[in-house]
């Protein structure tokens, strides 16, 4: 608690500061509004008079605004009246794909009290821009090994702001980003508010990234994005994501709804997550992984409902990228989550759908899995309901429970992390694997048709307690729903 | 020594063979991964280009590619990387026939084909059927639900088939026809979500020589329907839903 | 006149019979109107069938309708209600070039009659995106094309509408926009009728408005064309066949090339044109050329009613010699009447997507010109009514063509040149320049400079029976200049 009202000191702070500083309109800097003049130059020059002035608003009105990439400087806000739209160029020579940090078309580097704000609309053209860049590449223009058949390099984000202080993005829409749409990378005390973000542009549309920052409120936003919505990653081992709150946003998401990682170097500690949307959304409503070495602790999820997502939770530790760290996941509680799994693709029909693999398989459950020797600690589970649709087909795919079934799931510590990734799984509600100190209370687990596996596996779990479980499903009221292996001290309560 | 060298020999011939035989991404040729884009004609220009060009992979990584029927030529392969998905439209009349076979992938008279990789063929066969369906209700098709239906793959005259490791599902006609065909190799691939009863997962007329491996079915049965003229037909490992392994005489 | 007539009584008959024929929607046959989905096979079927089902018209209502080549049949009319577009795919791969034609096009017809394009709706070919697609496949190697000029031969980007062979055709109403090559073009066929259209079309090199082709029997009329290459442009591939028994009345253009063109290609000829009540604005080269440049013959042409404001030139009539292939061009009984012109001292389609190319420098403004060959005159010209307005000022120290015999005679040939009123470079007259004709007559012309031009105002070269009724010439600063200089011509009357 108290965590949290230091959080809201520096943002109070930030707000009085622009609320004293000076408004510049755009056409003051030759800033043209008819879609088609490039404005980079123009909006460049009025960032940096403003910062150089000791700060204000660039205030842009309804109008389309053509540019590539700028950067925002100290003490400047651009701010987006309704009607607004900055679009990006759909030219990849207008961004900064020669720098030594991510393109972007918005960037900012070391800058204190910077914000965009107001009810516009940023526009990035990602496919379209992406397509340039791979024309580019195609014709060997610009060198890109093509992995997947498209660019990975200098695709540019919509917004990305590095090592900056006192960070306000809010009211704002951001649409159609090429790669990452929003992205906060080492920044300290941001708020994030009222946002919408809309990107099904191209692939790898993660809606909000937040690398290694501090102090972060994410808050009433929506995010409608076809890779992760809301992503949390760790880049800097020396670095971590910390005194997070995620509050009131609901997500779509072709990906994961909110995800922690991949890329988890340093780790993420004290989040508050509460009362969030997930749905029509691919994979897991919420991904906890730490594949690379990172620590994971204090993460704390209440309140999430998740309405046809492919899954509901998974959390693993992996060693992928681990560079001699052990990763680590400790203290994870999520209370109060409603979830319902869909037996057709919970995508369909989006753009950029996420891509289907690992089959065969029936309907994966959740999970929670560590390493050998590597155990995900202290993970409390109340008051959940999960509804999946049943009917595997042990011909189509099969893992039984027999000791060499369990023992032949694959570890895997150096694969990315997915719900899916160890195919057929040989249970329908929970695997559970490498888990210490496990405490399940009052979860109802519903299958809606009938399963050929049990409920719950636990695989080497070392101390787990369950009260108040129901199991539900068709003409399996005798059915021993919880298979135990290699455990010890497992309380089943009721 | 003398055998050594053949071998040798041998395996420079056959990886220099490998080598004419080019990728190509399909997205040098302009094909869309978003799906929503039409993609029929891309591939079509692909295809023949790597055929005149000698042979060689069209490669799809993942992503959804949507198209209407397209025409495999001799020595060009499909690969379906494992996420990439081969989206058949729902637009009933891009799909064409040839043989009277029509399907998603077609081929006539053509040699050394494949569809390979982890991938999935999908039919999107609910909104075609509802769209066959309306459109004999309005009297602008004049012909019956089952004729009217796209099959996925259908192969006539071919030699050299390799179809192996993809999924294929929510077909409206027939899975896989293949027609007075030679040296056919299916392996490892799945079939499920038939869109109507009468989808079959195997046509089969006049082929000679089909070997079938490590399928898994859930087709109605008889999943696999054969005219009785087919010859040297293997079967290794090949299970309908409920686990039953498929036989086939002749 | 009585073709006219014929004419207007053939589609009186035509447009009862369309009537009576069946309306069948688009969205029927399960063409998506949602801007998005590719509807090629869909409307092709739809065509088909109501082809084979007797006949009638497809009707886009208001939406986005994407496709590739398309093939119109017999008795089929598509038509585009107001808020309908027709969008063309931006894949060029999407587009056929057809074997017999060798153009690619979205809306094809070959031997089909009784065909049209009607309503208020939209065609546009969203050329710019798809011309530059083929520009990226070629220098990846996927599609072949020499890039010369570094563009995509005009043959490998996608008109809007090719009919090759047809009879009986009726457009009216629609907008066609921006294709990667010409707008449509009407190619050996017969009775053709164009009423209420607009071409908006800058969108890419070649952008004709209208390519009128070996056609017999064409009405053109209450119709509107701002293009970035020729508007109305008649031209005749064939030296078996000719473009005759044409009306053009009331349209107004705007180019970056030519107003009203006869050719380039122009190996059969042109026979029995009547315009009327023509409007070019804002055109870079001449309001008026006609060209028999490759052995195509040109006969009874009344043009009666032109203004022509702010245009770069605005007549320019002549013969050449390039691909004739031993045929012998002429060009015999031209009138024009009735015109109004101002020609401005800048560019005039300036501003304009693809302005026309700078070239053919130095020179001062150029005179409106008739050029025959030395061989093969242009008889018969009567010029009546005729005003020209012109910025005079012609600078001899920037660009100079005397009135000496050796000045005039250098004047190149150039018979095998791209005929265009700049290709002399300078010319010594700043009004009228005539060579190798017969019967020249000018009529009540009235020629004005703005400022003074170290030029006269015409220059007659190796021409037969030239007269003058009524000529007047204003000109700053120039009281008793001689104003018609006449230079191996014979029986020259001035009244």
């Amino acid at each position: 608690m108290r965590k949290n009202l230091l959080m809201v000191i520096p943002l109070t702070v930030l707000l009085c500061f622009h609320a004293y500083s000076e408004d510049y309109k755009a056409s003051m800097f030759g800033i043209k509004s008819n879609g088609t003049t490039m404005n980079t130059h123009s909006i460049q020059k009025a960032i940096n008079f403003i910062s150089e002035k000791g700060g204000g608003r660039l205030v842009f009105y309804v109008g389309r605004y053509l540019t590539g990439t700028i950067q925002l400087k100290s003490n400047v806000t651009i701010h987006l009246e309704e009607g607004v739209t900055l679009v990006g160029s759909t030219n990849i020579y207008d961004y900064n794909i020669n720098g030594t940090t991510f393109s972007s078309l918005i960037t900012a580097t070391k800058a204190e009290n910077i914000a965009i704000t107001g009810k516009g609309v940023i526009d990035g053209q990602g496919r379209d821009l992406a397509y340039n860049l791979l024309d580019q590449v195609q014709k060997g223009i610009l060198k890109d090994e093509l992995a997947n058949d498209r660019p990975a390099l200098r695709r540019p984000k919509g917004i990305y702001f590095r090592e900056c202080k006192n960070v306000e993005i809010s009211g704002i829409m951001v649409k159609n980003a090429a790669e990452w749409v929003v992205v906060c990378d080492q920044c300290e005390n941001l708020k994030i508010d009222k946002i919408t973000v809309d990107s099904k542009a191209f692939w790898n549309n993660d809606g909000i990234d937040i690398v290694d920052c501090k102090n972060v409120v994410i808050s009433n936003s929506f995010i409608d994005a076809s890779d992760d919505a809301i992503c949390f990653k760790s880049h800097d081992p020396t670095k971590l994501c910390e005194n997070v709150e995620v509050r009131n946003n609901v997500a779509r998401s072709s990906a994961n709804g909110i995800k922690f990682g991949t890329v988890t170097s340093g780790g993420y500690k004290n989040f508050k997550i509460v009362n969030n949307k997930i749905y029509d959304t691919y994979r897991s409503a919420i991904t906890i992984a730490t594949p690379d070495g990172g620590v994971i602790d204090n993460i704390f999820v209440d309140s999430l409902y998740a309405y046809n997502t492919g899954n509901s939770i998974y959390l693993r530790i992996g060693a992928r990228w681990n560079k001699g760290r052990t990763g680590s996941m400790n203290n994870i509680t999520i209370q109060n989550m409603y979830c319902e799994i869909p037996n057709s693709k919970p995508d369909a029909g989006q753009e950029y759908e996420g891509p289907i693999e690992d089959l065969p398989r029936n309907i994966s459950p959740a999970s929670i899995v560590g390493l050998p020797g590597q155990y995900i600690s202290n993970v409390t589970l109340r008051n959940i309901q999960i509804v999946v649709p049943g009917n595997s087909n042990p011909t189509y795919a099969y893992r039984g429970i027999k000791p060499a079934d369990l023992d032949s799931i694959p570890e895997m510590p150096a694969a990315y992390p997915e719900f899916s990734q160890f195919k057929e799984l040989p249970a329908w509600g929970f695997y559970v694997r490498h888990v210490k100190n496990l405490n399940i209370e009052n979860v109802t687990l519903t299958a809606q048709g009938k399963e050929y596996r049990p409920a719950i596996v636990l695989d080497d779990v070392q101390g787990a307690t369950f009260s108040e479980m129901k199991y539900i499903e068709p003409g399996a009221a005798k059915k021993k729903q919880v298979h135990v292996y290699k455990s010890t001290d497992i309380l089943l309560k009721k | 020594m003398q055998k050594l060298f053949l071998k040798i020999f041998l395996l420079t011939v056959l990886s220099q063979g490998a080598l004419c035989a080019k990728d190509y991404n399909a997205s040098l040729f302009g094909i869309k991964s978003d799906g929503i884009t039409l993609n029929t004609q891309s591939i079509q220009k692909a295809i023949d280009f790597i055929s005149e060009k000698g042979g060689g992979k069209l490669k799809f990584y993942v992503g959804r590619y949507l198209t209407g029927s397209v025409q495999l030529k001799s020595n060009v392969s499909i690969e379906l990387n494992e996420g990439a998905v081969l989206v058949g439209t729902t637009s009933i009349y891009d799909y064409i026939g040839v043989n009277n076979l029509k399907a998603l992938i077609m081929a006539d008279g053509q040699q050394n084909i494949g569809i390979t990789g982890k991938g999935v063929i999908e039919g999107q066969g609910a909104g075609v059927i509802e769209q066959i369906t309306k459109q004999i209700q309005k009297g602008y098709l004049k012909a019956s639900i089952a004729q009217a239906s796209p099959g996925l793959i259908a192969l006539s005259n071919c030699s050299g088939i390799n179809i192996e490791g993809i999924n294929l599902q929510n077909a409206t006609g027939s899975f896989i026809a293949f027609s007075s065909s030679k040296q056919i190799n299916v392996k490892g691939i799945s079939i499920k979500k038939p869109a109507t009863k009468e989808s079959k997962a195997l046509v089969l007329k006049q082929n000679d020589g089909i070997k079938l491996e490590n399928l898994f079915i859930e087709t109605t049965e008889p999943e696999i329907q054969s005219d009785g003229q087919s010859k040297n037909i293997t079967m290794v490992n090949c299970k309908n839903a409920s686990g039953k392994n498929l036989m086939l005489k002749n | 006149m009585n073709y006219i007539h014929k004419i207007k009584l053939y589609f009186f008959l035509l447009l009862g019979f369309q009537l009576s024929a069946k309306d069948y929607i688009a969205t029927e046959f399960g063409v998506k109107n949602d801007g998005i989905t590719l509807n090629t096979c869909s409307i092709q079927k739809a065509i088909d069938f109501i082809h084979e089902n007797g006949g009638g018209r497809l009707v886009f209502e208001s939406g986005n309708y994407v496709t590739g080549s398309i093939y119109l049949k017999s008795n089929v009319t598509l038509q585009l209600n107001y808020g309908a577009t027709i969008l063309g795919s931006t894949n060029p791969f999407d587009y056929v070039k057809d074997k017999k034609i060798g153009w690619m096009s979205m809306i094809f017809a070959v031997n089909q009659e009784n065909i049209g394009i009607t309503g208020k709706g939209t065609i546009n070919g969203r050329g710019f995106t798809t011309a530059n697609n083929m520009v990226n496949y070629i220098h990846r190697g996927v599609y072949t094309d020499p890039l010369k000029y570094d563009r995509p031969n005009e043959t490998n980007r996608p008109q809007n509408i090719y009919f090759r062979e047809c009879a009986n055709i009726v457009i009216t109403d629609i907008t066609l926009r921006d294709p990667a090559s010409w707008n449509q073009t009407y190619d050996q066929c017969k009775n053709l009728y164009v009423d209420h259209i607009t071409v908006d079309s800058k969108s890419y090199w070649n952008n004709d408005g209208i390519d009128i082709v070996d056609c017999d029997g064409v009405v053109i009329k209450n119709s509107y064309f701002d293009a970035a290459d020729d508007v109305l442009c008649f031209k005749s591939h064939s030296a078996q066949h000719m473009c005759q028994n044409v009306v053009v009345d009331n349209c107004v253009g705007r180019s970056s090339a030519n107003g009203l063109k006869f050719g380039t290609v122009s190996r059969g000829g042109f026979k029995n044109f009547k315009v009327t009540n023509l409007t070019i604005f804002d055109t870079f080269r001449s309001a008026i050329t006609f060209a028999a440049v490759d052995g195509g013959e040109i006969e009874n042409i009344v043009i009666d009613g032109v203004r022509s404001i702010n245009t770069g030139n605005v007549i320019y009539l002549r013969i050449g010699d390039r691909w004739s292939s031993g045929k012998k061009p002429y060009m015999k009984n031209i009138t024009i009447s009735n015109v109004y012109a101002e020609v401005p001292l800048g560019k005039p389609d300036v501003g304009y997507n693809f302005e026309g190319p700078i070239e053919d420098l130095p020179r001062n403004v150029s005179p409106a010109s008739i050029v025959g060959l030395v061989e093969n005159k242009i008889q018969n010209v009567t010029l009546k009514n005729i005003q020209i307005v012109y910025p005079g000022s012609g600078n001899p120290l920037y660009a100079k063509r005397g009135l000496t015999p050796a000045e005039l005679d250098g004047i190149p040939e150039m018979r095998e040149a791209y005929p265009e009123f700049s290709q002399f470079k300078e010319l010594p007259a700043w009004g009228f320049y005539v060579r190798h004709a017969e019967g020249i007559n000018f009529e009540n012309v009235t020629f004005t400079a703005l400022k003074k031009d170290y030029r006269p105002s015409v220059v007659l070269d190796d021409v037969k029976n030239a007269t003058f009724s009524g000529l007047v010439v204003n000109e700053p600063e120039s009281v008793g200049k001689q104003q018609v200089f006449p230079y191996k011509t014979s029986n020259l009357i001035i009244k």
